[in-house]
């Protein structure tokens, strides 16, 4: 389960079958937005306040997508079955040339986030070696702070998931993660930071069974992104960059704990690009 | 009541039967008890195994895809949820294994951690015996699930359930079935004793009556039959009549002593008779002398001396049955005297049949004992030995006192006495009905058994009675 990240192949793949899944957009009018597990869990009310902005700010009835795994969502985007999506970085460096990067989430001041190791609270490890032997949890195979940075980070130190660790899965979820290793389902885990933080102010109790072993470099933040011949794309840009100017748009801000969306240039994901890189030579 | 006995068996009927009554109410009540709390224990595991039976194969269905893909997360998600929900099963926690022993997930991964084999031992039996398994005094119960796909078995879906709500409604219902099978056991065992003490009244009248015939009381209204009951209306009137056939055989065993008394009477008077009017010719022989010869001292003295000696031997004789015969019979202490003048009582029959009559008489001036009694019941058996011996035979008489016991022993040398009449003398307990014959020793029984006395009779081989009589001379001495 390892190697499951999104390839190239893979996603051909599924695109020649993608005719023939569920209509989700295409034929439908108005805008089609996919949602993948980077948001936090399913808020209704921020799903709510969404629609409800960008129906306004479009003029357009709006239908929000979401699927289990990013690499669902990157194929109904991919496939034209949705106007834009707000998948991970590692996806969107996969397939950057097909994909236009409409806007970046500003968190913290700075359009980044780290990938984290978390470990259960009682955990006598200190350091990243000692996790050998664990079973570790992680988020979803396409994801980069969820599976890539911590995968590469073992390549780098000469050591491979699938033999470092006892035994890895997916959760399909940040917060699952946290779930898992607060639980005693795995030892430790690969979870998003801006997902691990936010959990830590609204859901305590979860985390309070965990605690965070090791923080990675900065990475470019889980950008919205757009097919690239997308009409939508300008429409939902100026959406997304008035949201701090409206108070519907600062309310989704403060659910979502983000400063700002702002514009920025694809070379923030080259960092997960070259992990990208990195994977896929050694597998 | 009880206080007329304290081991059961002297309790009355009337607590005896409610109580009885009560203890088989007891037994039948725990006995229904059982039954119904067995009833109730298995209906509650028949309706938890097929509650289990149900929502497993309802979560196995959702189980066998990610537990084919060894999908760690989506079986503990399942799981997780299922032990999250309120109202279904009582569920502690659930664990699928996989075909090998590991644990895929399980609701509480800590203690049953992932990829690790199974290590808690209900849980194995209940693996290895399949279906559900009961520990009521860790108050769970284990219910098993094979997961299948395929045809082929792909793991198993354990479900560790908390029975405590089963147990305590089991409590409880033990708790009602003891609380009113103890207030109907004790309802019921009053209303029994009122009952029966109300059944039974007319008995314990009776028992009254009989209480108060034996004092020598009269039982008065007691006798009464009474109203409604035919069975003891036929009982009190038997009882009556029983009452009088024993008053008129009384009456008639008095009159049977009288007469016997009058009968010996007649005999010691007839002897008597003999016993003055012998000395009486002797004496008119001297007064004789004396008027034709009294001028003479020699004579005269002499005569005098045998007058005065005849005149005695008739006092005597005379005294002896004013002794045994004054209407005040009741002598409250024994004499010495008294005893020796048995002597003259029986004079004319050891006369009669020339027996030697050997008298050693050792008792003390006077004694604390009944001496009308003693001397009335040694008479009756002194003439019985004399009549006994055969015509030149030996009658042997002897009287004791020490250690606070009085003991007399008569010896004769007749042909023994029959054993029917040795056990009318040696008998205890309360006077039988006087025999056929033999009255004089059923007399002398009952009176030295009135006085406390015993009586032993030995019967020598070549024939010949002795009868050893001891009476206790002091106020709780015990005749051994």
């Amino acid at each position: 389960m390892v190697g499951r990240h999104l390839s190239r192949r893979s996603v051909t793949a599924l695109l020649a079958a993608a005719p023939l899944l569920p209509a989700a957009g295409r034929a439908a009018p108005g805008l089609s937005f996919g949602l993948t597990p980077v948001f936090l869990d399913n808020d209704a009310r921020l799903l709510a306040l969404m629609r409800r902005y960008f129906e306004r700010r479009t003029g357009s009835p709006v239908r929000l997508v979401k699927r289990r795994s990013y690499q669902e969502v990157t194929v109904l985007l991919l496939a034209g079955q949705l106007d834009a999506a707000w998948i991970c970085g590692y996806p969107y460096v996969q397939h950057r040339d097909r994909l236009d990067l409409v806007v970046v989430p500003v968190w913290r001041g700075a359009p980044l986030y780290r990938s984290y190791i978390i470990v259960r609270r009682d955990h006598p490890a200190s350091r990243l070696e000692e996790l050998q032997g664990d079973i570790h949890a992680f988020s979803d195979p396409d994801s980069n702070s969820g599976y890539l940075a911590t995968a590469t980070l073992l390549i780098r130190h000469g050591r491979r998931p699938g033999t470092f660790f006892r035994h890895v899965f997916f959760t399909y979820g940040h917060r699952n993660v946290v779930r898992a290793v607060s639980r005693g389902l795995a030892d430790s885990g690969s979870v998003d930071g801006y997902v691990f933080e936010v959990l830590a102010e609204r859901e305590p109790d979860l985390v309070a069974g965990c605690r965070v072993l090791r923080r990675s470099v900065p990475f470019g933040f889980p950008p919205i992104a757009a097919r690239a011949d997308s009409r939508a794309t300008g429409l939902l840009r100026s959406a997304f960059l008035d949201m701090e100017e409206d108070p519907v748009g600062r309310q989704i801000l403060a659910l979502l704990r983000l400063d700002r969306f702002a514009e920025a240039a694809s070379s923030l994901y080259d960092t997960i690009a070259a992990n990208a890189r990195i994977l896929a030579l050694a597998s | 009541m009880i206080g007329t006995g304290v081991a059961p068996r002297n309790w009355p009927l009337a607590v005896k039967v409610p109580l009885v009554v009560a203890v088989l109410m007891a037994a039948l009540g725990l006995l229904a008890s059982w039954i119904v709390l067995a009833s109730l224990a298995s209906i509650q595991e028949r309706n938890l195994r097929r509650l289990a039976d149900v929502t497993l194969q309802t979560l196995a269905a959702s189980l066998a895809a990610p537990v084919e893909r060894r999908d760690i997360w989506e079986t503990f998600d399942a799981l997780d949820r299922l032990t999250a929900l309120d109202g279904g099963m009582p569920v502690i926690a659930m664990v699928v294994l996989l075909p090998g022993g590991e644990v895929l997930a399980a609701s509480d991964p800590e203690r049953f951690p992932t990829l690790r084999p199974l290590g808690e031992p209900l849980l194995l039996s209940a693996l290895r015996g399949g279906g559900m398994l009961f520990d009521t005094g860790a108050a769970r119960a284990v219910a098993t699930y094979r997961l299948e796909g395929g045809g082929e078995q792909l793991g198993t879906l354990l479900a560790e359930l908390d029975i405590r709500a089963l147990l305590a409604e089991r409590r409880r219902a033990a708790l009602a079935l003891v609380v009113s099978n103890s207030f109907l056991t004790l309802v019921m065992a009053g209303v029994g004793y009122a009952l029966m003490r109300r059944m039974l009244g007319p008995l314990s009248r009776l028992a009254a009556a009989a209480e108060r015939l034996e004092k020598g009381e009269d039982p008065g209204v007691l006798l009464e039959a009474p109203h409604g009951s035919r069975e003891f209306r036929k009982l009190f009137g038997r009882f009556r009549a029983m009452v009088r056939a024993v008053r008129e055989r009384e009456m008639i065993l008095k009159r049977l002593v009288e007469e016997d008394r009058l009968a010996q009477l007649g005999r010691l008077a007839s002897a008597m008779a003999h016993e003055v009017n012998n000395p009486l010719t002797g004496l008119l022989t001297v007064v004789d002398t004396l008027r034709r010869r009294g001028e003479d001292e020699g004579v005269r003295r002499h005569a005098v001396e045998l007058l005065e000696r005849g005149l005695l031997g008739i006092r005597n004789v005379v005294g002896a049955m004013l002794v045994a015969y004054k209407e005040d019979r009741e002598a409250a202490r024994l004499t010495r005297r008294a005893i020796d003048d048995l002597r003259y009582l029986v004079q004319h029959e050891v006369a009669r049949k020339r027996l030697e009559l050997v008298w050693d008489n050792r008792l003390p001036p006077s004694l604390p004992v009944d001496g009308g009694a003693v001397r009335q019941a040694l008479l009756n058996l002194l003439l019985n030995a004399c009549g006994a011996s055969p015509v030149g035979g030996t009658v042997a008489f002897e009287a004791v006192a020490e250690d606070g016991i009085c003991r007399f022993r008569i010896a004769d040398q007749g042909g023994g006495i029959p054993a029917a009449m040795a056990a009318i003398l040696e008998r205890s307990g309360p006077p039988e009905a006087p025999p056929g014959r033999g009255l004089g020793l059923w007399t002398a029984a009952t009176l030295w058994q009135r006085i406390g006395g015993k009586i032993e009779v030995e019967r020598g081989e070549a024939g010949g009675t002795r009868i050893l009589l001891v009476v206790p001379v002091e106020v709780g001495v015990e005749v051994a």
